[in-house]
């Protein structure tokens, strides 16, 4: 669904690059977290994606196609099947719940009884009933991230990016959070989450790709936040060993939040 | 449902900076009425060009009683000196340059001096005496005026030849001056009503950058984006050229009309049905005027 190929990406010739060959690639239907400190080219691989930059070498393809080669004019097109969510929730604070996920449906030209037959569904699938008339400042921040992910998946994209989704928010509400984009991965979304937020990687136990200066410097199906020295073995024996910690953790409450949201 | 949306997002903007708005439609409404004066002034022009240019000949007046041109020191014009110009009006020689010519005695050139000026208490003190008896030519080319002029002034019994149409050229050079004037004050206005209209939009461009940054991210086109924003300046702008044309027939209707056409009744002056051929052109000035201007700003201020 996501491909780089030896993507770099310079903003100033004099710094180092922000993404240095990158090579990667994110299946359909997969939940992948980028993780890294601040500056290592995880909101850069995000923007790349939605070609808001481009790469200044390699190839990014998005859906099989080779995003530089997109035409201005067909960009559009590229980010209707692309939803994203940002920390900082971006609703409308003068639109109710109701009209600010329709606001993506209203612009890209689709029809009033679309609209009302879609936002309701939507606004249900992220755990919003009842609440399509409250204002963006009536709600909790949890409650406006579920509005800003209604908005992104609206349109039924097939890729979901966030970019650190529970920045704002605390734990609790992060997994409740997280329990909505699971829900739409499984309903087929990619879903592609930069993230600082090491106890939802921990239990969410999906696939981690670390970044450090803009270099790839680990890549693993079902892994930690942590960094784990990558010996097949060792690397086994430590996700049983967190596994095996989860019942006093998080993982329970993951799955009391999983029950709440269905 | 996308006009639909698209002629919300006008309103909403169009009330968001509502005092920018009205800026600009009073700037475009001076701006485009000064262009449209200099265009009324051009159309009264050719109007009193078409008018007069018919009746204007040139005119050789011929001595008279008390006459001190040079020509006339042998007193008023005899008849043997007529029928020689008569003659000469006739010869080959200047009937190529002419299309025809009258006589006009004294006594016609008092009954016209009557008709002319008959609400004049000037009339009354004047006797066809004192008017110059003379021959009115009709000009193929008036432009050829100079070789009339050269042949008849040194002529016994001619006091001066006279080109008509020169008088009105100094008349049309004044209002070609004014309307210069009134073309240059436009430019003016219409460079302060280009960088309003710029500000303008990107003032609400900057003011919704919300939402326009939700479009972009949620694949909406470009036109959908820009459009609000670019219809919104060409509608104030296009309010401000209404206003300018709906000034300019005003004008036309209540001043030129009621006003000064009572005051010199023998002049022709445009009517305000003439006016309104200006304002389709003021319009689509003052709509692609803003359109373009807004295109240009949004270019630099709204990335999509």
């Amino acid at each position: 669904m996501i491909r780089f190929e030896n993507v770099t990406k310079v903003y100033d010739q004099k710094a180092r690059p922000a993404l240095d060959s990158v090579t990667l690639e994110i299946d359909r239907g997969e939940f992948a977290f980028l993780v890294g400190a601040s500056g290592s080219g995880k909101s850069t691989f995000l923007r790349l994606v939605l070609k808001e930059d481009r790469a200044t070498s390699g190839a990014v393809y998005v859906a099989g196609q080779n995003v530089a080669k997109i035409s201005s004019w067909r960009v559009p097109r590229l980010r209707r099947g692309i939803g994203v969510v940002f920390q900082d929730f971006r609703l409308l604070p003068q639109k109710n719940v109701f009209a600010n996920v329709a606001f993506a449906m209203q612009v890209i030209g689709k029809s009033r009884s679309v609209i009302r037959d879609t936002v309701p569904e939507v606004l249900k699938t992220v755990g919003l009933e009842g609440k399509e008339h409250r204002m963006p400042h009536e709600l909790s921040g949890g409650e406006q991230q579920r509005v800003a992910i209604a908005r992104a998946v609206v349109n039924r994209p097939g890729i979901l990016l966030a970019d650190e989704p529970t920045g704002n928010l605390d734990p609790t509400t992060s997994m409740g959070i997280m329990g909505v984009l699971d829900k739409i991965n499984q309903n087929g979304t990619t879903v592609v989450m930069a993230t600082h937020d090491d106890d939802i990687v921990n239990e969410m136990r999906k696939r981690v790709v670390e970044l450090k200066n803009g270099v790839v410097i680990r890549d693993e199906a079902r892994a930690l936040y942590t960094s784990m020295i990558p010996v097949v073995g060792q690397s086994r024996r430590l996700k049983d060993a967190s596994g095996r910690e989860a019942p006093d953790g998080g993982l329970p409450g993951k799955g009391a939040e999983g029950e709440a949201q269905r | 449902m996308r006009l639909a949306f698209i002629l919300s997002e006008i309103g909403s903007g169009l009330r968001r900076n509502l005092s920018m708005v009205v800026s600009v439609i009073l700037v475009t409404f001076v701006s485009l009425t000064f262009v449209g004066a200099a265009g009324m002034l051009q159309m009264q022009i050719n109007q009193m060009k078409g008018y007069w240019y018919d009746k204007v000949q040139v005119a050789i007046f011929l001595c008279g009683e008390g006459s001190t041109a040079p020509g006339c020191a042998s007193g008023p014009v005899t008849p043997e000196q007529q029928q020689g110009l008569n003659a000469l009006l006739e010869s080959p020689a200047v009937a190529q340059y002419i299309n025809d010519f009258q006589f006009e005695s004294k006594d016609e050139a008092y009954k016209h001096f009557k008709d002319q000026f008959s609400n004049s208490p000037i009339v009354d003190s004047v006797t066809p005496d004192q008017l110059p008896a003379s021959f009115r030519i009709n000009m193929k080319d008036p432009e050829k005026y100079q070789i009339i002029s050269e042949t008849f002034s040194s002529q016994p019994g001619v006091e001066t030849v006279i080109d008509q149409r020169q008088l009105l050229e100094r008349l049309f050079s004044v209002m070609n001056g004014a309307s210069l004037v009134a073309v240059g004050i436009a430019g003016v206005m219409i460079v302060c009503a280009i960088l309003l209209i710029a500000t303008t939009i990107r003032l609400s461009a900057f003011s919704r950058r919300r939402e326009t940054g939700i479009m972009r991210l949620v694949g909406a086109s470009k036109t959908v984006i820009q459009l609000p924003f670019i219809l919104e300046g060409v509608i104030a702008a296009v309010i401000g050229a209404a206003l300018a044309s709906g000034t300019l027939w005003a004008v036309a209707q209540f001043f030129l009309g009621d006003y000064m056409s009572r005051q010199y009744p023998d002049t022709a002056f445009i009517s305000s049905g003439q006016t309104l051929i200006l304002a389709p052109a003021l319009l689509v000035l003052g709509g692609s005027l803003a359109g373009i201007s807004s295109l240009l700003t949004l270019r630099r201020y709204l990335r999509v």
